[in-house]
């Protein structure tokens, strides 16, 4: 099997050598303001809806509309991109000064920084953008009255800021995208907001985002400290050619920002918010919390892979949060009953992949996961929406059975059957491709490390392939019974209420965009032309220009002839393992949840008399007791310390110490009382006397001798 | 120097009047709008408001299109392109405060009127002299900019002065008013004559009375063992009675009390109009000896350096203690003059363009706080205990916002303009080495947020004390416009603040090219 030159580089054989090509100012492209401006627009407009009370849908089709529109611009612009990066000035912006210095600057302008990761990016988070709108125009109609013009302004501000964190010229602009894609979230999170649940979860991604968001700030904070300046047309020359001698905090960079990543992407110790996320409509879920804002993380470490570069050590540990991250969520996913919550933890662990990628440097698999990722993700969530809109919110596998014998489910069975397919990446899906792609880069490289995450990975993919067929077999095949959740409003006998065109039509178009997906690899496979998304990481960023890749196939050349794993090319070796493991726990699943059932309960059982291991299926369900160990080691520490400090501050702080400084001032003032007496000649007299002071000062100091 | 030279003014008063379209177009405005207020017409009487608002905005736009800096360093102006910066500033400003002012009317007797239920009585219609002594006053403001000379300084700042004394008086008929009107009236005169004092010191102590003259004297003395004593007193007494126009210390002792005595629109002019003069007065006299080239003789520096820390620190510790809010709106803006004197005692051009643009943030703050507290009033007068403003976020959801918005901006917030303001006079200071002073500047930030919270928290949080006689609603819409629009302005232009920085460089550009 002869895949695409792999580029599975080694952090550390391009060290300083990362340099992305200068970009050159194009203000003739500055109607792709407009894509930033679109959004922003339909916002406006569907906030101005929500204030008049609109009733109808008009909010709706104004954001796909105008999203739509974003993509068309989108695509425009990837048909007369030129060559190199661009970058197009749109406005003046912040701009201070206070001394001759780089250090003493600060410019960060208006403007977009287009180069191909720029364009691939947007490509599809505006496309995936515009067709869950569409499904969510029908999805949110039974909310027409209440809340629908207010969920399409939370989409369109989702999208203006993930527009500006993708397009942003500088790190500010990315900043605030940033910011602004994790308020849309919140908004949407608790879009229920007279559910408390929701309401907590939509705080509790709020609050785990600061911890990463702190680091993400003091990231680009030390950015400027260290190379004085924070656009990216100049930082990625500066870090092209660092200074010999920089300052010691330049090493912090990398790890801040990934700090900033992680929790963006839900990885590592800050993942515990995206599950609770699934509190927000199933649309939201779709776009934001599946398919583009959890990638703002990749697409960070992407956009500032040069900087990672100077710190070899940082993309290693991306590589472990990554690995394990992707195991660790694998293993909550096995033991979930909710169907969204499995795919939110399925997204965590794609999540880990990607990070994977990064950090074992090859970029090119990151963002070809990501890629196949959005369109696969987005369709098992858009066909979960369909379920849960269908059976009255009901969402429990232990519920549902045989939904493809139901007429009106079953086409939203088999596209999700394709979804399922995907994400266990069974050959020749267009997941198989990319994971493989980061999996080859582990499984054939020279660090032991590396070579264990690569297994680690392999083996992952065994358990994703069978969680994700625990779900499908379960819910969508096997006998038929349902019982509806509990957002039943009808009385009488509960009828399911199958999808109409809008939201058939955008599972349809992501379903065959995500078999689509996968045509850069066959292409790679069968016409041995370059990998599409290959070409469009190029020159970019990410791959640290031009330069880096020619070495990278060298260095994969070498690779595939060189290091032989179990006794074939590195690729071969993962493509067979990839297969194997993913068959087995499709066919496990298969076994245990459709075949006979029973059998899973027994094994279950069996499990739990078992010393030793008899608590693990416990506490998978239960994620490990991760939220609870969170609320004793954080929470209630935090808790103690603040009541405590609220003691203190009551009845010692503000009783002795304030109310003793505050009546410091009136004392004060009631010394100087006399001088405000409202007399006119006692202030004739003040003040006089006050001059006549200055004056004897003047004096006494001229008598001293002079000045 | 030791013989003294004939006095000489400008000799071609034609060169001058090109730079003065503006003012001459304010007096005029004054004289119509005085009239108009004379008519028994109610539609006439009513457009005196919006017919002085487009007088003070046409000034500024005359003010932008004629004014050239060439022609203002010909005939001699120290800072030629001052004027371009501060006379559409001060119309701009000007042209809100005038709308804070539509509200002050008598309205009981306008409604009387309407409803036939009284006649037109001239002697009760304040409005059309009230209008004409504010355009007097900015017109004042504006002369000031392109003062040549002390006399013309003089006759300036009297402009400037005169009108907000009558302003005061005629503002409300009660006694507290009137008592106001008398203490700013006599104790400004006795500023006024340590000022005119120092002049005379000056003239002796140079020779002349305009700006360039001694500006070339005390360079000559400087030159040869330091400015002589005579010197120093006179820039000393005229800079302690200008010292009364920004309410510093030791000349701030009457601010609390006119300010309280005034209605509030006219609060609102005092906080800002008679400042600009004041500052714009110490930057043309303190000029003369290097302030912008760090020359001031030691004790001047000294005693910018003590009245900045104790206007910064006396202002914020007197208004801790207040209950009503124009007092503590008077403390507060002794308080901010003190910051302004920080900018001033560092003694750089940047700092003094800092200053110029502070002066602009405190004045659109100005606008959008007063004019928000402005919608609410009791009996015809002010409403001006802080618990009136208790509930006013259900009433007037607007003025809340705007009144939050400016407290929050005079506390130095950011993204807000007076943000920007504090954070040019912290780092020109800095840059200048008066490491003690932005420490104290600082620390006074904190304090002054303990009062202003107090504009923020009443209106959004407490309940109205139900026992109470409800405030009444201005029957003007006039000052909840102004309010939003400039309150919006602070939301909005820190976004431009590399262009208005710019312009306010452009404003002291030229001395420090001739230097």
């Amino acid at each position: 099997m002869t895949l695409s030159p792999i580029t599975s580089m080694l952090p550390g054989t391009m060290l300083a050598s990362s340099d992305v090509p200068a970009a050159t100012i194009a203000p003739e492209f500055a109607w792709l303001g407009w894509a930033l401006a679109l959004p922003a627009i339909s916002a406006l407009a569907c906030t101005l809806m929500a204030l008049c009370k609109v009733k109808g849908k008009l909010p709706g089709w104004l954001t796909v509309a105008s999203l739509g529109t974003c993509f068309v611009l989108i695509l425009k612009a990837y048909q007369s991109m030129p060559e190199g990066p661009i970058v197009v000035p749109l406005a003046e912006w912040m701009s201070f000064s206070w001394g001759p210095s780089d250090f003493h600057s600060l410019q960060a302008a208006l403007e977009l920084y287009i180069d191909r990761l720029t364009i691939f990016w947007m490509l599809f988070v505006s496309g995936l953008g515009t067709l869950i709108a569409l499904y969510a125009t029908e999805y949110m109609e039974h909310d027409v009255k209440a809340g629908y013009a207010r969920f399409f302004a939370g989409v369109s501000i989702f999208l203006f800021a993930m527009t500006a964190l993708v397009m942003g010229g500088n790190l500010l602009l990315l900043y605030l995208g940033w910011e602004g894609v994790g308020l849309a979230s919140y908004m949407l999170i608790g879009y229920f907001f007279t559910r408390p649940s929701a309401v907590a979860a939509a705080k509790k991604a709020f609050i785990v985002n600061r911890i990463g968001d702190l680091g993400l700030a003091l990231g680009i904070f030390l950015t400027w400290r260290c190379y004085g300046t924070i656009e990216y047309s100049e930082l990625f020359q500066i870090a092209g050619n660092p200074p010999r001698d920089g300052p010691w905090e330049e090493a912090l960079i990398p790890y801040l920002l990934m700090l900033g990543a992680f929790g963006k992407s839900a990885q590592g110790p800050l993942y515990v918010w995206l599950p609770d996320a699934m509190e927000g409509p199933t649309p939201v879920s779709a776009l934001i919390h599946a398919a583009t804002m959890v990638t703002a993380g990749v697409f960070l470490i992407a956009r500032c892979y040069p900087l990672f570069l100077l710190q070899p050590d940082a993309l290693t540990v991306v590589a472990w949060i990554g690995g394990l991250t992707a195991f660790w969520a694998a293993t909550i996913g096995m033991a979930q009953y909710d169907m969204k919550r499995v795919w939110a933890y399925s997204t965590i662990s794609q999540l880990g992949y990607m990070f994977l990628g990064l950090g074992l440097g090859t970029t090119f698999g990151a963002c070809f996961h990501t890629f196949t990722h959005a369109f696969f993700k987005a369709c098992l969530f858009l066909t979960a929406g369909a379920v849960m809109h269908g059976f009255a919110g009901q969402l429990d596998i232990r519920k549902l059975s045989g939904l493809s014998k139901i007429p009106g489910f079953r086409m939203v069975s088999w596209f999700a059957l394709l979804g399922a397919l995907w994400l266990a990446a069974f050959p020749f899906s267009a997941a198989f491709f990319s994971k493989d792609e980061i999996l080859s880069a582990g499984v054939g490289s020279d660090r032991a490390d590396f070579q264990f995450l690569g297994w680690l990975g392999l083996f992952t993919a065994g358990l994703t392939a069978y969680y994700t067929f625990r779900v499908w077999f379960r819910a969508f095949a096997g006998p038929v019974h349902f019982e509806p959740g509990e957002e039943v409003h009808a009385h009488g006998e509960f009828h399911p209420h199958s999808p109409r065109w809008a939201m058939k039509l955008s599972i349809a178009i992501i379903g065959i965009g995500a078999v689509l997906a996968g045509y850069p690899a066959y292409e790679a496979m069968f016409l041995h032309k370059e990998n599409w998304v290959q070409w469009m990481m190029a020159g970019s960023t990410a791959v640290g220009g031009a330069g880096v890749v020619e070495q990278a196939a060298d260095h994969a050349a070498e690779a595939s002839s060189g290091h032989q794993v179990l006794g074939m090319s590195a690729h071969a070796a993962t493509s067979v393992a990839g297969s194997i493991f993913g068959i087995g726990g499709i066919l496990i699943a298969l076994y245990l949840h459709l075949i006979r059932r029973s059998a899973a309960d027994s094994l279950r059982r069996a499990i739990q008399a078992t010393p030793l291991i008899g608590w693990i299926p416990g506490a998978a369900e239960n994620k490990w007791y991760v939220d609870e160990i969170y609320n004793a080691v954080f929470c209630v520490p935090l808790w103690v310390t603040g009541h405590v400090l609220h003691f203190i501050d009551k009845h010692i702080l503000d009783a002795g110490v304030v109310d003793g400084i505050g009546s410091s001032p009136s004392l004060v003032g009631r010394v100087f009382r006399p001088l405000y007496g409202g007399v006119l000649q006692s202030y004739a007299v003040t003040m006089a006397g006050g001059v006549g002071l200055i004056l004897a000062w003047l004096a006494y100091t001229w008598l001293r001798g002079g000045f | 120097m030791t013989m003294l030279a004939p006095i000489t003014l400008a000799s071609s008063m034609a060169d001058r009047v090109g730079l003065l379209w503006p003012e001459l177009l304010l007096l005029i405005a004054a004289m119509v709008v005085a009239l108009m207020g004379l008519s028994k017409d109610r539609t006439i009487r009513g457009a005196v408001g919006p017919v002085s608002i487009l007088a003070v905005l046409a000034s500024g736009v005359l003010a932008l299109v004629t004014g050239g800096a060439e022609a203002a360093a010909a005939a001699g102006v120290p800072f030629p392109a001052l004027a371009q910066w501060l006379k559409p500033m001060v119309a701009l400003i000007a042209a809100g405060l005038m709308a804070v002012q539509g509200g002050f009317v008598d309205q009981a007797l306008e409604a009387a009127i309407g409803r036939n239920a009284a006649a037109f009585n001239p002697l009760r219609a304040i409005r059309g002299e009230f209008h004409a002594f504010a355009l007097f006053s900015i017109a004042g403001v504006m002369l000031l900019t392109t003062a040549t000379d002390l006399i013309w300084l003089f006759l300036a700042l009297e402009l400037v002065s005169l009108p907000t004394y009558v302003m005061v008086a005629i503002g409300r008929s009660d006694r507290p008013g009137l008592e106001a009107a008398v203490k700013y009236f006599f104790l400004g005169a006795m500023a006024t004559a340590v000022m005119l004092m120092g002049f005379a010191l000056l003239y002796g102590a140079t020779g002349s009375l305009q700006f360039d003259l001694i500006r070339n004297a005390f360079g000559a003395q400087a030159a040869s063992g330091g400015i002589a004593l005579l010197g120093v007193g006179g820039l000393m007494l005229t800079a302690i009675g200008l010292f009364f126009k920004i309410t510093a210390v030791p000349m701030h002792f009457y601010a609390p009390d006119v300010y309280e005595g005034a209605p509030l629109p006219v609060t609102a002019v005092l906080s800002f109009i008679p400042k600009v003069a004041g500052f714009v007065g110490l930057i043309l006299v303190l000029g003369t000896a290097g302030l912008t080239s760090g020359e001031l003789p030691k004790p001047i520096i000294a005693l910018l350096w003590m009245a900045a820390i104790l206007t910064m620190s006396l202002g914020n510790m007197g208004a801790l203690l207040q209950h009503s809010m124009k007092r503590t709106m008077a403390y507060s803006s002794i308080a901010h003059s003190g910051y302004m004197l920080v900018a001033l005692a560092a003694g750089t051009t940047d700092a003094l363009d800092a200053l110029l643009f502070y002066l602009f943030a405190y004045g659109v703050t100005t606008v959008a706080t007063f004019g928000g507290l402005a919608v609410i009033q009791r009996a015809g007068g002010d409403a001006d205990r802080f618990e009136d403003l208790a509930g006013l976020r259900r009433t007037n959801p607007w003025a809340t916002s705007m009144i939050v918005l400016g407290a929050l901006s005079f506390t130095g917030i950011p993204p807000l303009l007076g943000f920007f303001g504090k954070f040019w006079i912290l780092t020109s200071a800095f840059e200048a080495g008066q490491v003690a002073l932005c420490i104290f500047l600082v620390v006074n930030s904190l304090v002054s947020a303990r009062y202003y919270l107090r504009f923020m928290a009443t209106p959004v949080i407490a309940e109205p004390d139900s026992n109470a006689t409800p405030t009444e609603r201005n029957p003007s819409r006039a000052p909840v416009l102004a309010s939003v629009v400039f309150g919006l302005a602070l939301l909005i232009l820190p976004c431009f603040t590399g262009s208005i920085f710019g312009w306010v460089q452009q404003a002291t550009d030229a001395p420090a090219k001739a230097q």
